[in-house]
């Protein structure tokens, strides 16, 4: 049973051949992040090390990706940099989806009462702040490292997740199941986490998996400007940064840890689009 | 009405359209450096402030390129047997740029400005002036407290400022009592000199623009520079385009080692190296854990791979040995020299206090985030100092931000990566301005040493005023600030200068390429009377793109 319900949803999944590929993309991704000190060609390259001799070395068989100014070889940075990009993604949604939800949901539930103003008003505040300037301002009062630019990312990203429930949750709340549960007396927790919750389920993991991609684009863009993970451990925003200084001589510094933000966003993209259309065909 | 307003609009941008391209074909010197700079003589000390006051102040001497100095607004002077009065006979007839006259009040003025100020360059008189006195419109004498040897050169840091003119500025409320606040405020973007050069417009966090003063008492040659501006920004991709673009004439040298292999490429453009007696320090907080242990931080001198830095990230530069520059009249050439050896290192982190206990003693390294080369030398610190078990966090930060955080002892980090460059030509200023308590919280001594016997000693010799003997106590100082290791002494640095040599003549680049010595007081390479620039070369340039 379990398995021919599997098979369908492959099915659907598969129709849409991007889908397939952002499959491949993010499990390619995750594979090389997980096994980084195993596949990277020099995986002491990404802590503390330098050889001028071999710095600014073109993109060669030795160094499938050329070596920084550094000396460094750009592909086993890049490898050991989807680490704290992943890690940054997935802390992240972490935090942020249970704090959002059960935001969106208490707010949303009791409308017009004053949870529903304080929290809503609250979500507005944060939401009326460009956001990354709210990052770039919390991480650079903190000191910078990943952790507190994962805070800053998760700070300013909670709102949104408030504000889609909460959506959701007014037109759930006057559902007849939701009624009929509060007719026999069943407990708030239970309406608000075993009757709504459910239902919000497929939009909430759509957002997630598409969110993968924009948290790690602005975790990139917090280490492009230096308020990430700290050298000498590889980020690759700050591999990015590191080698806009040398373009265009130096070309291959900057453009591999550029090609992976892009690869990783676009990974994350396709495969959240092939689950939203998972969900919407279920529902059809 | 309107028509009026229409022509006066008319007219405006007619003049500006020519004012622009007039501008375009002048004689203008345009350099690079980091922001802050200030043309106060009283507060400038760094490179930029230094390079900004020497054009636009006279002094007593002028520093010649082979490190001696030759009258300039003092015609001659006597000195007394003992060394402590000293007699300046000043030039008659030398304006200031208001059209005022230049007298022996304004010399007084100016020193008694600098030291109650006590900022910039004061620390170097503030020892040892007990007075100073104006005996007539042209004589001035100079009392001292005590012999020092290199009062002469000295003196090349002694701006002057017009009296009358500070005065006229003086902002009321200020810290100085009756003085206000000794027209701080106004000479932040004005200037109350006599120089070759005046301040047309100073816009801060921006550039300094200067144009030549038409009756400068000596006459300067056609084809000096007729205006300068300095640009505060050493972001290598600007600095790049306006090289190529000719919009830019003199480089920073605070550029990368690829930025100049990239613009030598560029014709017309060449590299010029001077070693200008500046060295490139690793300083260590003398009074924090774990770097106050001196076996601690001669592990760290063992580790470090000097030959890297000087080969492969600055190349042409030499190891340093000891903390000053072997450029400089009294450097020891004896001294002993640190080279990596890592089982020396293990030795001596052996005998430290924190031997057993690094994890708890983690080293923050602050590098300079003007100089993206210094990060080169931070992440190799890194890896060498991980090589012994020692953590080492690497930490970008500002310049303005390190000069507000190494003023107290609480608030300046570990180590730091920074260059230094003496004041004047002698180990003595290096010695002094370096590990003398009295530069402990500025950026050039960010290792809060207070080492009283050093400041003995270091006192002593430039108190002596025989040259041979005052060099032999330069010497020894040498050795036990080397034996002490307060800092981590890496390479002495040229300037490396990316400069348009298709067209315009610089002094300070050529000496260096005929393998003559440059002037070793730092700003004075700049100085822009020694400049050449021929317009219509540059025109030339431009055509062919």
């Amino acid at each position: 049973m379990r398995r021919t319900r599997l098979g369908r949803w492959w099915y659907k999944f598969s129709r849409n051949p991007l889908s397939v590929v952002g499959l491949v993309i993010v499990a390619f991704i995750v594979f090389c992040a997980i096994f980084a000190p195993w596949v990277a060609p020099y995986p002491e390259h990404a802590g503390p090390y330098v050889n001028y001799g071999e710095a600014n070395k073109p993109p060669s068989l030795t160094h499938p990706f050329g070596t920084d100014v550094f000396g460094r070889d750009v592909l086993s940075r890049v490898f050991f940099a989807f680490r704290s990009s992943l890690l940054m993604g997935v802390v992240v949604l972490a935090i942020v989806v249970p704090v959002g939800v059960t935001l969106g949901l208490l707010a949303g539930y009791f409308k017009e009462s004053w949870i529903d103003i304080l929290i809503m008003r609250i979500t507005d505040i944060f939401l009326s702040v460009p956001p990354l300037i709210l990052a770039l301002a919390i991480t650079s009062v903190l000191k910078p490292n990943l952790t507190n630019a994962m805070i800053a990312v998760s700070v300013m990203w909670w709102p949104w997740y408030t504000r889609l429930v909460y959506g959701m949750a007014t037109s759930l709340r006057n559902e007849y199941f939701v009624q009929s549960a509060e007719l026999i007396g069943a407990s708030k927790f239970h309406i608000l986490f075993r009757e709504i919750l459910p239902n919000c389920v497929s939009t909430i993991l759509t957002k997630m998996t598409l969110d993968m991609g924009w948290v790690i684009l602005i975790g990139a863009a917090l280490s492009f400007v230096g308020l990430g993970e700290q050298p000498p451990k590889p980020a690759l925003g700050t591999m990015v940064a590191d080698g806009a200084k040398y373009l265009p001589e130096y070309w291959w510094i900057s453009v591999f840890p550029g090609l992976a933000i892009m690869l990783i966003v676009l990974g994350f993209n396709l495969l959240g689009d092939g689950i939203g259309d998972l969900f919407s065909l279920e529902e059809a | 009405m309107k028509k009026l307003v229409v022509s006066m609009t008319l007219v405006a941008c007619i003049l500006l359209f020519v004012w622009a391209s007039w501008a375009d074909s002048s004689k203008i010197v345009r350099f690079t450096e980091a922001w802050p700079t200030y043309i106060d003589p009283a507060i400038a000390a760094d490179f930029s402030s230094s390079v900004s006051v020497a054009n636009l102040y006279d002094t007593l001497v002028f520093p010649t390129y082979d490190g001696e100095v030759v009258p300039h607004l003092a015609e001659s002077w006597e000195v007394s047997e003992d060394g402590l009065t000293y007699t300046f006979y000043l030039r008659k007839g030398v304006k200031f740029h208001n059209g005022e006259e230049l007298k022996a009040e304004d010399v007084v003025f100016s020193m008694e400005r600098l030291l109650t100020i006590g900022q910039g360059y004061s620390y170097i008189f503030k020892p040892i002036i007990e007075k100073v006195e104006a005996l007539d419109d042209y004589t001035v004498r100079f009392q001292l407290k005590k012999p020092f040897g290199p009062f002469l050169y000295a003196l090349v840091r002694l701006y002057i400022l017009n009296k009358d003119e500070v005065l006229a500025h003086i902002e009321p409320t200020g810290e100085y009592g009756a003085m206000g606040d000794y027209g701080k405020k106004w000479l932040l973007t004005h200037d109350a000199g006599s120089g070759p050069y005046m301040v047309q417009e100073m816009r801060l966090e921006e550039y300094l623009h200067a144009v030549r003063f038409p009756e400068y008492w000596k006459p300067l040659d056609p084809d000096a520079p007729s205006e300068f501006k300095y640009i505060g920004t050493t972001e290598t991709a600007t600095v790049r385009t306006l090289l190529s673009k000719r919009e830019l004439e003199i480089s920073d040298f605070r550029q990368p080692a690829e930025f100049y292999e990239a613009v030598s490429k560029i014709e017309g453009v060449k590299v010029a190296k001077l070693f200008g007696g500046s060295t490139f320090f690793c300083m260590m907080h003398n009074r924090k854990p774990p770097t106050d242990d001196v076996h601690f931080r001669k592990a760290l001198a063992y580790a470090i791979d000097y030959d890297a830095i000087a080969n492969q990230i600055f190349p042409g530069a030499r190891q340093a040995q000891g903390p000053v520059s072997f450029i400089l009249p009294g450097h020891n050439p004896e001294v002993y020299q640190y080279r990596r050896d890592l089982e020396k290192a293990r030795e001596e982190l052996s005998k430290s206090r924190y031997a057993d206990k690094l994890d708890e003693y983690p080293v923050d390294l602050v590098w300079c985030a003007e100089v993206p080369d210094e990060e080169k030398v931070a992440l190799l610190i890194q890896a060498n100092a991980a090589e012994l078990g020692i953590t080492v966090n690497v930490i970008k930060t500002p310049w303005m931000k390190i000069i507000e955080e190494v003023a107290t002892p609480e608030t300046t980090a570990h180590m730091y990566l920074i260059f230094v460059s003496p004041h004047y030509a002698e180990a003595g200023s290096m010695l002094q301005s370096k590990y003398h308590s009295s530069s402990c919280g500025t950026w050039e001594q960010t290792e809060w040493l207070q080492d009283p016997e050093l400041d003995k000693m270091i006192e002593d010799a430039i108190a002596t005023v025989d040259k041979e003997e005052r060099f032999a106590k330069y010497r020894k100082i040498q050795e036990y600030i080397v034996d002490l290791c307060p800092s981590l002494f890496l390479i002495d640095q040229p300037e490396n200068y990316a400069y348009q040599d298709y067209y315009i003549d610089w002094t300070a680049a050529e000496r260096a390429e005929r393998g003559e010595k440059v002037n070793p007081v730092m700003g004075y390479n700049h100085y822009m009377p020694d400049i050449r620039v021929y317009p219509e070369k540059r025109e030339e340039l431009l055509k062919k793109k």
